[in-house]
């Protein structure tokens, strides 16, 4: 396959594999019955209602907040300590086990220990969405750094560029598909990361909602409050 | 003034300078000379700093030494007039000022209307051009030019050479200047240093006629090559 044969993802494709997903989901949720699983229409029908719902937009509103911050606070600490650690071999075997550490707990682990270190609520959700996240977003960044093209940095090195404008016109471009494929997963990760951190102990939120909805055996707010 | 004594260099467990003493006064001009892998282009980078000799003593007085490579490395996410602009602003040249730099260059290189292109859309010989161009922009009092005529055409090649050689007078920076080439130096550099096995062998250009020098080192770079295992 040349260059020439690279080709943009089809959206026609992109739209049979959603259709596909919900055939599967309809099918499944004939065969399993409304108590185990809403159909997609049924889900279609809580999704439209649920805005309406007096507790709405705390809960929504709670759960956006805690992606925003544990997200951004998490991205934000991975890409400071990797672009550091991409220019400083010692900081990068520094950080090299408590990286491993990190992604190798559990979440649902880190989740009990936050629960015992700050209580119920916001801070325990978003300590656990930067816990998480950050190690992701840090290693994409030390590899990102580390693939940079040595010709470019011995020329920025020959004419003398200042710290700003390496970060401005090297690293940053270079950086810009790592980091925006990890920026990608990091909010995808932080969304499951938040719901499920408010499912097992938060007293808001869209995970707290489910909760609510899986005790009352409500499938179709289950399903709505997920999709 | 750059000042080698029994300076070594070594790469990757190889000897590349040994116990070589050099030096370059300010002004002065010198052609680097050599078979492949000798390690011509390791001296470029010692003298810009790039790398360090594990031995002797090194000292450079020129402020700005500025290395044109073998390869443009023009930054692929930037323009072509960006890329002669964002080294001018590193040298403390001032936004607008960098601007009119780079477009004056861009015009002496007969570059000027590929100023908003990206360095992708440019063949080998114009990213070199661009190149070239950036390394003189800055006005580097010690210029090292690694190979950078290479990817060029005979007439391109005189025309930036021309270029180089009324730069220099203009300046009056110090070059030095790596060639596979003898001839295409002649008239541009003062001696010609052989670099060989480590070590250095300076030939005067005042000795002897130019292009009588320039044919015998040829002659004399051809024998070291097919002596190469």
């Amino acid at each position: 396959m040349s260059m020439n044969d690279i080709r943009p993802t089809s959206w026609r494709w992109a739209l049979l594999g959603a259709v596909l997903i919900v055939l599967g989901w309809q099918l499944l949720a004939l065969n399993l019955g409304p108590l185990l699983m809403a159909t997609p229409l049924q889900t279609l029908k809580a999704m439209w209602q649920l805005p309406f719902e007096a507790d709405f937009r705390v809960h929504a509103g709670a759960s956006l907040l805690r992606i925003g911050l544990g997200v951004g606070l998490g991205c934000l600490l991975g890409f400071c300590l990797g672009l550091l650690a991409g220019l400083d071999a010692r900081l990068r075997g520094l950080l090299e086990s408590l990286r491993w550490l990190l992604m190798a707990t559990p979440p649902v682990v880190v989740v009990v220990l936050a629960m015992l270190w700050f209580g119920l609520g916001s801070a325990m959700v978003v300590f656990i969405s930067v816990l998480m996240l950050a190690p992701g977003m840090y290693v994409n960044t030390v590899k990102g750094m580390l693939m940079v093209d040595r010709g470019l940095l011995e020329m920025v090195r020959v004419y003398r560029f200042g710290p700003w404008q390496k970060l401005r016109y090297l690293y940053v471009p270079a950086l810009a598909a790592p980091l925006g494929a990890a920026l990608l997963i990091a909010t995808c990760s932080g969304v499951r990361l938040v719901v499920m951190a408010e499912v097992l102990g938060a007293e808001s939120g869209a995970g707290f909602a489910l909760a609510n909805a899986r005790s009352t055996f409500d499938s179709a707010g289950l399903y709505a409050w997920t999709c | 003034m750059l000042d080698w004594y029994s300076i070594d260099l070594e790469l990757g467990g190889r000897t590349v300078l040994r116990q070589v003493d050099f030096r370059l006064r300010s002004g002065e001009r010198v052609g680097i000379l050599g078979p492949s892998g000798a390690g011509k282009s390791s001296l470029l980078r010692l003298a810009a700093g790039i790398l360090k000799a594990q031995r002797g003593n090194q000292q450079s007085s020129f402020r700005h030494a500025v290395l044109a490579f073998q390869e443009p490395r023009l930054l692929p996410w930037c323009r072509v007039a960006e890329n002669l602009e964002i080294p001018l602003r590193a040298a403390g040249r001032d936004p607008a000022t960098a601007r009119c730099v780079a477009a004056e260059w861009l015009e002496r290189v007969g570059l000027s209307e590929y100023a908003r292109s990206w360095p992708n859309q440019l063949s080998g010989g114009m990213a070199q051009r661009v190149a070239l161009a950036r390394a003189l922009a800055v006005e580097p009092d010690l210029l090292l030019l690694d190979e950078p005529f290479s990817a060029l055409d005979p007439a391109l090649r005189k025309t930036l050479i021309d270029i180089c050689r009324d730069w220099l007078e203009q300046s009056a920076a110090a070059l030095l200047c790596v060639s596979h080439h003898p001839g295409e130096l002649v008239g541009l550099v003062e001696r010609f240093v052989l670099l060989n096995a480590g070590g250095l062998q300076t030939f005067d250009a005042a000795d002897r006629a130019p292009e009588v020098l320039a044919e015998a080192l040829h002659q004399t770079l051809m024998t070291l090559e097919t002596s190469l295992p």
